[in-house]
Order: structure tokens, then sequence, then C-alpha cells
């Protein structure tokens, strides 16, 4: 994978889609568990939410590198 | 006595007063200190992290964290959100402009003032933290757009800086404020449905005691007013947030929308006693308060009103039972004074029932979507599939939000001038604070007294930053000491900032503190340029000020004067539009036109007080005529009574223009339907109920017209038309 993609002739890191794209999937997770009452079963649900997006996000750094 | 059981006794003595100090410090002053904290904590955060990432200017970063922090997590939300949408707006134009106009720099700010006037006039027309994200693509302009003229070639590396700035901020704002202490909405929400349904039903309950004859609700209902916008903005704010209220939402605003009627018939029911036992009517007026008592005992709950959603269920349950046994109630009631009325207490008497029928059944819906919080979860979700929220509209003054906008281009007018003229170092520096203040505070009840309190915080600002920059920070090693050097104007501002009568002090102090913080990636405070800047800010601020006494609507006898206009129009389109207006949206933009004048904010004024007659007065006609026109329209186009569409017209007539001639027309024109309708007939023609329901309406509606302590009153009339 390239480091960096070039968007409209100007160089952006492949990182920040990883982040926007692990953003949205967090997003999606979350809704869904709020949806299916998931959270009922966690005891902090933000920082489960942080812990999620942050196994996403380095999930897909570490496809980049 | 040993001393053992001294101390024990001591100990007893003492003990339940240290608890009580206790639980005062956590539920008061703990809150308090918690969210100083956590603005400290994320603030220090961004700061480390644009350190870390050898951006330009921690400042910013630091700006928004004090911009969006708010002591509940899902505000923070909502605002970062839209804040981000700003300022993104904002950077592609600027990159737009600077790419047409970048040599040309008169085109280049008349486009910039047009900008930041069309930014400004949409941050009046939309609420909340939306307004904010108009007032913010204006403004950033100013920050991302000025500064590229100087230097062309490096706009796209400004813009680009800024925006990563901003979303350091954003992410240790959010950070910080869902996983430390975070302060959910659910609670603080369900805490302002509660108490606004006990002081309702306190409100009520105390009606029903009290003879009819000095009305109270007044203030109450105004009070309400600023409740249910108060609701309205954190039921925006909840989609971001996590809990119970993003799942509630669609019930809250219908909740709004049911209590805002509800009000509104408790006030007509309660102008008709009012009227009655003035007319020496006094039998009647007590058989209907006979009923009314019933009506207060079923919303009674051991003694006093409802607290929580559980006795709401309780409540609804029992005026389930009275809805039951209206009817019986009614011709009980009617049985006793039967020997001596007349045909004009019978039609009081009817008007008062017609009247109780609507409060009662709209109290029940409104109790019975509140208890429904208390049911459980699952069956919440197949409830509230099945409803439609009501759409909020918007209500607003096209002047003033034209006014908002010219202002906003005018100070940006101003200051480039004199910019440009005197080749002012400091110029863009004031232009910005000039720009963001003339813009931001536009929305708020009385913009001169904002600007003035921001004044003040950002002379105490300035004075702090002089001392941060040349005292501490000279001596500052390491991110550690840096990060001493700079809380404690931090911890000040966001004390100020909790604190509802200095929050704006506090905001100023923050806003300018942290602009003239002397540092980039190296110390880099200048005394000269402090001074130059500092003095800049003062100018621009002090500008702004000046701008909003010449140019300001809220406070103008003019204003109201409009303000009370737009009120009328409304009752003139509930009488003139063809499709039938629709209850919820009268009461909702007559509420929104007379929150959005400030009117309810300042209600012990006496200027307001026209203000909130005529809101009073436009409720109740109001809701009359669209009670009216749903029983016209039961009926077959040609039947309708020509008399009935004439007294119609003659109300819209009457709130077009207000005058003398007007007034007699209408209330002659109500009298002459009233008598057609009486006639055999229409007897013949009409079915018993619904000719019944017409006349309860046109009596209910001739009888306020009568009115001599209403605003149209023969005399208020007069004295209108003098002015």
């Amino acid at each position: 994978m390239p480091r960096e993609i070039a968007l409209f002739d100007a160089l952006v890191p492949t990182l920040l889609f990883a982040f926007i794209a692990a953003g949205s999937g967090s997003l999606l997770l979350d809704w869904a568990f709020t949806r299916y009452d998931i959270y009922r079963h966690i005891w902090y649900p933000a920082l489960f939410r942080l812990s999620l997006f942050s196994c996403l996000f380095a999930a897909c750094g570490l496809w980049i590198y | 006595m040993t001393a053992i059981q001294h101390f024990r006794a001591l100990y007893r003595l003492t003990l339940p007063s240290l608890h009580s100090a206790w639980r005062e410090w956590l539920s008061e002053d703990a809150p308090v200190i918690g969210y100083m904290l956590k603005v400290l904590l994320a603030c220090l955060l961004a700061m480390w992290l644009s350190l870390r990432f050898e951006l330009d200017q921690p400042r910013t970063a630091m700006l928004t964290v004090a911009i969006v922090m708010q002591s509940r997590s899902g505000m923070v939300f909502a605002k970062s959100y839209y804040r981000l949408i700003g300022t993104l707006v904002g950077v592609v134009v600027s990159f737009i402009l600077v790419a047409l106009f970048a040599q040309e720099r008169v085109p280049f700010l008349l486009y910039m003032a047009l900008w930041i006037g069309l930014c400004t006039a949409g941050s009046m027309i939309y609420r909340n933290h939306q307004s904010y994200a108009f007032v913010l693509a204006g403004y950033t302009l100013c920050i991302v757009g000025l500064p590229a003229t100087l230097a062309p070639g490096q706009t796209f590396n400004i813009g680009i800086t800024r925006i990563s700035e901003i979303l350091i901020g954003l992410f240790s704002a959010t950070l910080v404020s869902d996983l430390i202490l975070p302060q959910r909405m659910w609670n603080m929400m369900l805490d302002s449905v509660r108490r606004r349904f006990s002081d309702f039903s306190d409100l009520l309950r105390t009606a029903a005691v009290n003879s009819a004859m000095i009305p109270a609700s007044e203030p109450a209902l105004l009070r309400f007013i600023g409740d249910i916008f108060r609701l309205e903005t954190f039921r925006a704010s909840a989609v971001m947030e996590n809990d119970a209220s993003r799942q509630n939402r669609l019930r809250l605003s219908q909740m709004n929308n049911e209590f805002m009627q509800v009000s509104t018939s408790f006030h007509a029911f309660e102008q008709l006693l009012k009227r009655q036992s003035k007319h020496g009517r006094l039998d009647i007026s007590e058989a209907l308060l006979g009923i009314y008592r019933q009506l207060t005992d079923s919303i009674t709950v051991d003694g006093r009103s409802a607290r929580n959603e559980q006795e709401a269920l309780l409540v609804s349950k029992q005026l389930s039972a009275y809805r039951n046994s209206f009817v019986q109630t009614v011709a009980n009631a009617r049985r006793k004074i039967a020997g001596t009325r007349s045909d004009q207490d019978s039609i009081e008497f009817d008007t008062g029932i017609e009247l109780l029928e609507r409060l009662t059944d709209e109290l029940y819906i409104y109790a019975k979507t509140y208890s429904s919080f208390a049911a459980s979860k699952s069956q919440q979700m197949i409830a509230s599939l099945h409803k439609q929220a009501p759409r909020q509209e918007m209500h607003f003054d096209t002047l003033a939000v034209a006014l908002a906008g010219f202002r906003g281009a005018l100070a940006l007018a101003i200051l480039s001038v004199v910019w440009i003229f005197t080749d002012w170092r400091s110029g863009i520096e004031a232009i910005t604070l000039g720009v963001i203040t003339s813009t931001l505070f536009a929305t708020s009840p009385s913009p001169g007294h904002t600007v003035k309190q921001f004044f003040i915080g950002a002379v105490l600002g300035t004075i702090l930053a002089y001392f941060c920059n040349f005292h501490w920070l000279t001596h500052a090693q390491g991110f550690l000491m840096l990060a001493i050097a700079v809380s404690p104007g931090i911890m000040l501002a966001a004390w100020l900032t909790t604190r509802p009568a200095t929050a704006i002090i506090g905001s100023g102090m923050f806003m300018v503190y942290l602009m003239h913080i002397g540092f980039n990636s190296t110390y880099s405070a200048n005394p000269v340029t402090f001074m130059n800047d500092a003095i800049a800010d003062l100018l621009a601020v002090f500008l702004s000020g000046v701008l909003f006494s010449l140019i300001d609507l809220s406070n103008s006898r003019w204003s109201k004067l409009r303000t009370a206009q737009s009120l009328r129009q409304l009752v003139v389109a509930a009488c003139r539009e063809t499709l039938p207006f629709r209850r919820a949206r009268l009461e909702s933009a007559a509420r929104e036109l007379v929150q959005r004048a400030g009117s309810a904010q300042r209600i012990a004024e006496e200027q307001d007080q026209p203000i909130v007659d005529w809101l009073l007065s436009t409720l109740e006609i109001g809701h009359a005529v669209i009670a009216l026109r749903e029983h016209l329209q039961e009926l077959n186009d040609s039947t309708i009574p020509a008399p009935m569409l004439r007294c119609l017209d003659a109300i819209a007539n009457l709130y077009d223009d207000p005058t003398a001639a007007h007034r007699n027309d209408a209330i002659n024109s109500i009298d002459s339907a009233m008598q057609h309708l009486s006639s055999d007939a229409m007897r013949l023609v009409l079915m018993q109920s619904t000719r019944h329901k017409l006349m309860t309406m046109l009596h209910f509606i001739h009888s306020a017209l009568l009115d001599d302590e209403s605003v149209l009153s023969a005399n208020a009339i007069k004295q209108m038309e003098f002015h």
C-alpha cells in the first residue's frame, strides 16, 4: 500500500482514510450495539467504544504499513 | 464520662450535619470542580498533541477545546460536529476566494463581507449548534483567508493546519468528556420533563383552590416557554448522545407539542372563568369550578402532584376514569343550576364545558406520553415506530435576519478599511475578533449586554495573558512547566463559565487569553506585538459593542411592534389560509416569535408586557378559530352558513389592523352568526352537536373580544391608534 495518496493533486496520508474508515466502522457498530441493547452487558460503554475504535484503526494501520 | 464517651456523643451530634454538608458538596460543588479539571485536562491534551505533531499554533487546538467544552457529553459531541462542518465550509470558501481574487483586495473584501453577511443571516435562522456552524463558516474566512492574501502560496497549508488543529481540539474535548466522569443528558432531560409536569400540575391545582378572580398563570406560562425551547435544544443535541435520550427524541418533541397545547387550553379556560365571575355569573363559574376541581383531584397523587413517570401513569389512569364519567358529571352539574338559567347562561356554561373537555383530553394525552417513559424499552421501540415526529419549523423575522447579516458585513468593512488605510500591524487580529463578536452574539436575547460582558472578559484575559507570557512562561522548562504556567488562566476561565451570571465573561476571557498565549512551537512572546494585538482586540470588541447598540432590533419599541404584528398575522393566517392551519404550528410559531424577541426572558420589564399580552391573545383566539374551522370542515361546503365565513373574515381583519371599527365589525358579525345559528332554519340543517360546538366557540371568541382587560379591549385599541 502507498503511504500517501494524491487527492485532487494534494498528497494525503493513507492513514487519514484509515481513520475515516475506522470511524465510520465504529459508528456503524455503535448503532448496531445500541439497537440490540448490547451495551447493557458492558461496564463502561464509552471506554468500550474508544477501545473498539482503536482496535479498528490499528488494524487498518497494520494493513497499510 | 470518659473521654471516649465524650467523643462518641460529639460524633453522634456532628455526624448528620457533616453528612448533609458532604452531600451538598457532592451535588453542588463537585460537578463544578470536575468540570474545571476536565477542561484543563482536555486543553493540556490538545496542547501536548499539537506540540507533538509540530503544528504551528497549538492555541487553535486549545481554543477549540475551550469553545466546545460543556458540562454535558452530548452537547460536546453536537457542538464538535457542527464546529467541524463550519470550519470545513469556511476553509473551502477561503480557498475559492483566494484562488479568484488574491491580487484584488477590493473584490476580495467585498465577497468576504457578502459571505459573512450571508452566514450571519443563516445563523439567525437556524437554532442552537447549527446556528454556531454558520457563524463559524463566516469567520473562518478571516482566520484562513486574510493571512492567505499576504502569502497566497501558503493558503493551502494555512487551511490544512487550521483543520488539523481544530480536529485535535475536538478529539481531545470529546475524548475527555466522554471518558472521564461523563455527564449524560438523559438524566437532565428527564429531570426537566418531570419538573415541568409537576409544576404544571401544581399550577392546575392552585387554580382550583384559588378563586378564579386572580389568574396567576401568566408568569408560569412564560416560564414554560423558556423550558420548551431549552428542552428542544437538549433534544437536538441528543442525536450524538449514546444513552436513552437518543431513543426518546421523538417522544420528547411530541411531548413538547402536547404541552404547548394543554397550557394554551388551560389559559383559555382560566380566562373564561375570570370573565364569567367578572360579569356576575358566579353560579355558573362555581359550577364549572366544581367540575374542574374533580379534574384536579384526578391529577393528584397522595395529596400532591406527580413527581415521576410511575405516578404519571397513575394520573393518566385517574384521568381516563374522569373522562369516562365526564358526561355524567356534566349532566349532574347542569341539573343543579337548571332552575336559574337563561339561554345566555346555558351557552356560557356550555362554552366552559367545551373548553374543559378539551383541556381534559389534552392533559390525558400529555400524561400518557409522559408516563410511557416508564414502560420497558422494547415496548417503547414499538410505540415510537408508529408515531411520526411533528416537524419543527423555523419562524423568524426577516428584517432582523437581514440586519444581523448587514451588521456582520459592516464590522468587517469598517475594520478592513482601517486596516488597509493605516497599515495596521494587528489588523488581521482585530478583524478576526471583531467579526467573531459581531456575528456570534447576534442570536443572544440582549446582544448589547452580552458584548459588554465579553469585553470585561477580554480585559481580564489580556491581563492574565500578560502575566502568563512575561512572568511565568519565561521560567518554564519542558512540557510540565509549560502546563503549570498556562493552567491558572484556563482554570479561572473555566470556573467563570460554569456560573450562568459570568458565563460570557468566562468565554471572553478564555478566547482572548488563549489567542494571546505566547508560544507556538517555541516561546514567541514579544511585548510589542502583544501590546499591539491586545489593543487591537479590545478595540474590535468595542467596535462590535457600538455596532450592536446602533443596529439592535431586540430592545427597541419598534421591534416590539413588529413582533406583535407577526403574532397577529398568525391569527390572520389561521382565519384565512385555505389549508387548515395546524394547531401545533400556531403554538410553536407564536412561542418561537416571542422567544426570539427575547421577551420571554424579560417578563419582569414593563415594556415587554404588550408582547406577552399579544402572545396570550393570539394563542387564545387562534386556538378557538382553528377549532371553529375544524368543526366547519366537518360540514359540506354548501351548508357552511355564510355568516360564519364573514365572522372569520372580520376576525382576520381585526387582527390584521386592530382599529375600533374592525373590532365593532367583528363583534357584530359574531353576534349575527350566533343569531343565525340559533334560527329555526339552521336547527333543521345542522346536526345538534355541530351547531352546539360552533355556538360555544363563537361565544368564546365573543367574550374574549369583549374582555376589557385584554389587548383588544376598546381602551387598548384607542391607545394603539393614538400612538
